[in-house]
């Protein structure tokens, strides 16, 4: 079989919730030259194995679960013939957009004049927390359980501790135990949960899962397979504290620690990065550094409601082909910076002569929050959040008709 | 007594401040709610409370297909209390594929007036 | 069951080697390994540095043999098919003292024949690696960094190609020496199905008579995983040698755990430093914290230095980890938390004498009181480097030995030196990579994200030599599940594979170790 070198107006790397709404709305705008690479045997990315419901809320009204809500965006592709290639995993893309992908009828290699980047993210791992402890079998990341569970009908074990009250791990709470293990408790080392409410109240209460918030686990023990873990009180500097250690009984643990976008293939084309989202620098056409590279969803920044995702891909679609049809888009000179509490802000540079969507997080929970966007004195934009949750990100839209002479935006949460 | 919970009805989240008894019978009866915005979360907290209702998600074994699970959900809320009901039916279920999103699994699983529903395409 | 003409106890990365060279005659060769897999112990737990010879005592065992390993290595490379750089090191100083303490180095280096040893200025350091620092610097050209699993991989496969058998999870319970009848007692009654436990692979039964060695010294070595019949032994057991060196009737050595804790920094950090750069020794000759580059383009830092009793006593403590990441970050500005993807440790048995605790050479033994036996005790650092050498002079002890009971050893004359790895997709140029697809599809399958391993990779490793079947000995033969994600997405494709590829069953997959299970069966059975 030949290799297939190609030409194509728009390749997108990643057939997950982001990269079908942008391939979806990029058609419907008349930019139909587009190839989607995806790496699974299925398109939908993630969604795949996140059978529980919850998705779509704000974008259909409706409570779907994960693989419903991506069927309606392959629904969407499928209809509109919108050519697509799975089993490809995409080894490298370059400045000058060169995708270069292997498959295994041989290398694919796509010359593009727009790059969408919707890779979405990874798990944060034992060893990138360095528990000390043994290396026994036994612990594993949430998302992998779940992969495990839903996908390949195997069960990763029967006594269960978990790491982390990011949504995923409280999920998995409830998969395991509806599937019949028990879970022993969950631990969070901060000081507030990190996953959303609901999670906490129909994953852990309704089935008595206990919460420990400031614990954390200490130690590791098993030579073969986990016997214990150990877990400690932290102090308020997130250290174990001495004396308060308790060991649990259990032969898994599952870490629910964090998502890091996955930018190798980003970083790989030169774009600049922002050391807080760890996602690239994008201005309000999700644009990254590099002209024609844009980014959306998880890899750009992680998110908590793929409507959110979907939102974000379209409005990256509006760009790509604007940029594919005029050839370059208007220049994005004004900055956004982060203020008092805001942890980080998409996007990160605007031309300030459009609306545009804002997406942050704040630092920590604020009880009647009030977000502002400011020029120096000016206040550009300012909206009410009756909670504002590390673990919520918060969207809306500023007005062009605010953003005249602005030099650089500062957002803040108070 | 009184419990704290939060609103999932609308993005709003309100805490809900919640005084409710527990009667001879053992069922909860709500006495005051505080802290929704609308009269949505004070129908949510007595529900909560009296007669909590769930979804829930699970899989189903295929045969003959490409993927060896289909993901399953309720398509309306249970009670509560009849989740590990439910489960047992579900989990003693093997279809053969083709499984499509949508198929009714089981129609009215216990008389509860709720079918499991597939969620994905199983070829 | 048959009579082996030598058994070596313990696969680690001495007694894979001991395997090899054994192969080059015309000796029937056994590999007793109580894990699941080669190298598991402290072979696989060091920096993996090439040592150029420059810190042993001038004429002992220890120093002649870094030095004969250090000098081959280019070529026993190229012959098993394994990475490594000659790299040299550098080793720098600030102060007088510093300086005196290294000049002590270079002597002895030269003392030992270790080749072009300078002393550089820091201009000359910042050339060589623009990220070390200090005032002057020791550069040592003939050091190295290799992998020592991959290296172990490497000598056990050669060996086994040649014909040497591996027995994984056969943990040695008792070695007694036995007649020429009881032996034959033994066989037979495993030829009539009567159950000694073990060793019932049809591979290994020759008819009757097995062994060609009409000698009166034969040894019963019975393990966890049966019992097997042999005219030699080697002990070549690591943490455990003490041990099995009393089993055989040696002494049972005086040993000291020196337990050294690591950490594994990403890639990304590895652009940071490509030369080992070690502090100048302090008074009593020990280097402490360095960061130090992998062939495969990592970074370790550690190993620090503290005492255990536990002979695999490899748990990393908090207190440890926290000192290592501060000394680390010293030696190697670089360092951020978030470079971090994980940490091991190992532990250097080293032969100390009693009384003072001064620490002894290598101990590497055969005599007349302990007949057919081969005794090697006490290897750790410079162990992988002098692995082959040592086991050059293991078989020379054996050869000696049957000549001395006028049954001299032929050459084995198939011997094949050469051995392959399985080439790897993240290393060919793009051309390379066209043609790997074309000649096999499973090269375009990409397994591994991180690392980029294709299912090619993968399934050459599943059907190793070895007959290795766990996910760690996957991942040490491909670098799956080593990177940024740690098999976030790979391990579920690679469990497939596995129970696809060797009819195993969910229960079956093991992570490293006998009772490291992997699944608890399926989340719904199959009817």
């Amino acid at each position: 079989m030949a290799e297939r070198k190609m030409q194509k107006d728009v390749v997108i790397v990643g057939g997950g919730p982001a990269g079908l709404a942008a391939a979806v709305r990029l058609y419907d705008k008349g930019v139909k030259d587009i190839l989607i690479l995806e790496r699974e045997s299925k398109l939908g990315g993630i969604l795949r194995q996140c059978i529980h419901d919850g998705f779509g809320l704000t974008r259909f009204g409706e409570t779907l679960s994960g693989p419903e809500y991506a069927k309606r965006f392959i629904d969407e592709t499928l209809k509109r013939n919108i050519p697509y290639i799975t089993d490809t995993t995409v080894i490298n893309v370059t400045p000058e957009k060169l995708v270069i992908a292997a498959h295994a009828d041989g290398l694919i290699e796509v010359q593009a004049k727009a790059v969408i980047l919707t890779m979405g993210c990874r798990e944060r791992t034992r060893g990138a927390l360095a528990i000390p402890g043994t290396r026994p079998a036994g612990i594993l990341t949430a998302g992998v359980a779940q992969s495990y569970i839903n996908l390949h009908n195997r069960m990763p074990g029967r006594e269960i501790v978990i790491l982390g009250s990011g949504d995923i791990g409280m999920i998995m709470a409830r998969r395991l135990t509806l599937e019949g293990a028990h879970v022993i408790g969950v631990f969070e080392v901060m000081p507030i949960p990190s996953g959303l409410p609901r999670n906490i109240e129909q994953c852990l209460h309704d089935y008595d899962i206990p919460l420990s918030l400031s614990h954390t686990v200490s130690d590791i023990k098993g030579t073969d397979r986990l016997e214990s873990v150990t877990i400690s009180e932290v102090d308020e500097h997130l250290q174990p504290i001495p004396g308060t250690e308790k060991e649990y009984p259990c032969d898994t643990l599952i870490l629910s620690v964090g998502l890091i976008p996955e930018n190798e293939l980003t970083i790989g084309a030169g774009a600049v990065m922002d050391d807080h989202t760890k996602g690239p620098v994008v201005d309000e056409f999700c644009q990254t550094s590099v002209p024609g590279l844009f980014a959306a969803g998880n890899v750009l920044h992680v998110h908590d409601l793929v409507d959110f995702v979907s939102l974000e891909a379209e409005a990256l679609a509006d760009g790509a082909a604007a940029y594919v049809q005029e050839g370059s888009l208007p220049a994005c000179n004004i900055p956004i910076n982060c203020g008092a509490n805001v942890g980080h802000t998409i996007p990160q540079k605007i031309t300030g002569a459009r609306d545009f969507q804002l997406s942050l997080r704040v630092r920590k929970p604020i009880e009647n929050a009030v977000i502002r966007v400011m020029d120096g004195d000016r206040e550009i934009a300012r909206r009410k959040v009756r909670k504002a949750l590390p673990a919520e990100m918060i969207q809306f839209t500023v007005k062009a008709k605010y953003l005249t002479d602005v030099s650089e935006l500062i957002v803040s949460a108070e | 007594m009184n419990r704290e919970i939060t609103c999932i009805v609308c993005p709003n989240g309100c805490t809900l401040n919640i005084d409710f008894e527990k009667n001879g019978d053992g069922k909860t009866s709500v006495t005051s709610v505080r802290g929704n915005l609308c009269p949505r979360g004070r129908d949510y907290a007595v529900q909560e409370m009296e007669s909590p209702m769930r979804t829930i998600a699970s899989s189903v074994l295929v045969t003959g297909g490409e993927l060896p699970l289909a993901s399953v959900r309720t398509n309306a809320p249970i009670p509560k209390e009849r989740i590990f009901d439910v489960m047992k039916e579900v989990r003693k279920v093997t279809v053969a594929a083709p499984v499509s999103a949508g198929d009714v699994i089981i129609k009215d699983v216990l008389g509860l007036g709720v079918d499991i529903i597939a969620t994905k395409d199983v070829f | 069951m048959q009579i082996y003409d030598v058994a070596v106890i313990g696969a680690g990365v001495v007694g894979s080697a001991v395997a090899r060279e054994l192969t080059r005659y015309e000796l029937k060769t056994l590999v007793l390994e109580k894990e699941l897999d080669v190298a598991t112990g402290n072979s696989s737990r060091n920096t993996g540095m090439l040592h150029a010879g420059f810190t042993y005592k001038p004429g002992s065992l220890r120093a002649e043999c870094a030095v004969e390993g250090n000098q081959e290595f280019d070529t026993v490379a190229r012959e098993l098919g394994v990475p490594f750089k000659r790299t040299g090191k550098l080793v720098i100083g600030f102060t007088d003292q510093d300086l005196a303490n290294i000049l002590k180095f270079k002597r002895i280096g030269e003392i030992n024949g270790v080749k072009d040893i300078r002393m550089i200025s820091k201009e000359e350091i910042q050339r060589i690696e623009p990220n070390a620092g200090g005032e002057f610097a020791m550069h040592v050209p003939a050091s190295g960094i290799l992998d020592p699993m991959a290296y172990t991989i490497a000598l056990a496969e050669n060996a086994a190609m040649n014909g040497a058998a591996f027995r994984f999870g056969c943990r040695v319970t008792a070695i007694t020496r036995v007649s020429k009848d009881e032996a034959a007692a033994l066989m037979k009654a495993d030829d009539q199905g009567d159950s000694i436990p073990g060793d019932n692979a049809p591979l290994y039964k020759v008819g009757t008579s097995g062994g060609t060695f009409p000698a009166d010294v034969l040894y019963r070595i019975e393990t966890s995983g049966g019992t097997f019949l042999t005219k030699w032994v080697v002990n070549c057991a690591g943490a455990y040698a003490a041990i099995i060196s009393e089993m055989l009737g040696y002494p049972k050595y005086y040993q000291r755990g020196f337990k050294g804790e690591y950490f594994v920094l990403d890639k990304k950090a590895g652009a940071f430093l490509k030369t080992p750069v070690y502090p100048a020794p302090n008074d009593k000759g020990g280097f402490s914290t360095h960061a130090t580059p992998t062939v495969d383009g990592n970074i370790l830092v550690g190993p620090d230095s503290y005492l255990t009793e536990g002979l695999e006593d490899y748990a990393n403590i908090k207190e440890r980890l926290d000192g290592l990441f501060r000394d680390g970050s010293r030696m190697f500005t670089q360092m951020k938390r978030e470079y971090f993807i994980r940490n091991f440790a190992g532990i250097r048995w080293k032969n100390c004498d009693p009384e003072t605790g001064e620490v002894l050479d290598f101990i590497l033994e055969s005599d007349s009181a302990h007949p057919c036996t081969v005794n090697l005790v006490g290897i750790e650092s410079p162990g992988v480097t002098s692995a082959l050498p040592l086991a050059r002079r293991t078989v020379k002890k054996i050869l000696d030995g049957q000549d001395a009971l006028g049954q001299p050893v032929a050459v084995n004359p198939d011997f094949n030196p050469i051995r392959k790895a399985i080439p790897r997709f993240s290393e060919m140029t793009i051309d390379e990579k066209r043609e790997a697809i074309r000649k096999d599809p499973n090269y375009g399958q990409v397994v591994c994200r991180c690392e980029n391993v294709t299912k090619a990779e993968i399934l050459a490793a599943i059907h190793n030599p070895l007959g290795v079947s766990t996910m760690t000995g996957i991942k040490n033969r491909t670098r799956s599940m080593m990177g940024r994600c740690q098999g976030g997405y790979c391990q579920m494709r690679i469990t497939e594979l596995l129970e696809q590829e060797l009819g195993l069953k969910p229960e079956d997959i093991r992570y490293q170790r006998e009772n490291g299970w992997f699944f608890a069966g399926r989340m719904r059975e199959v009817e």
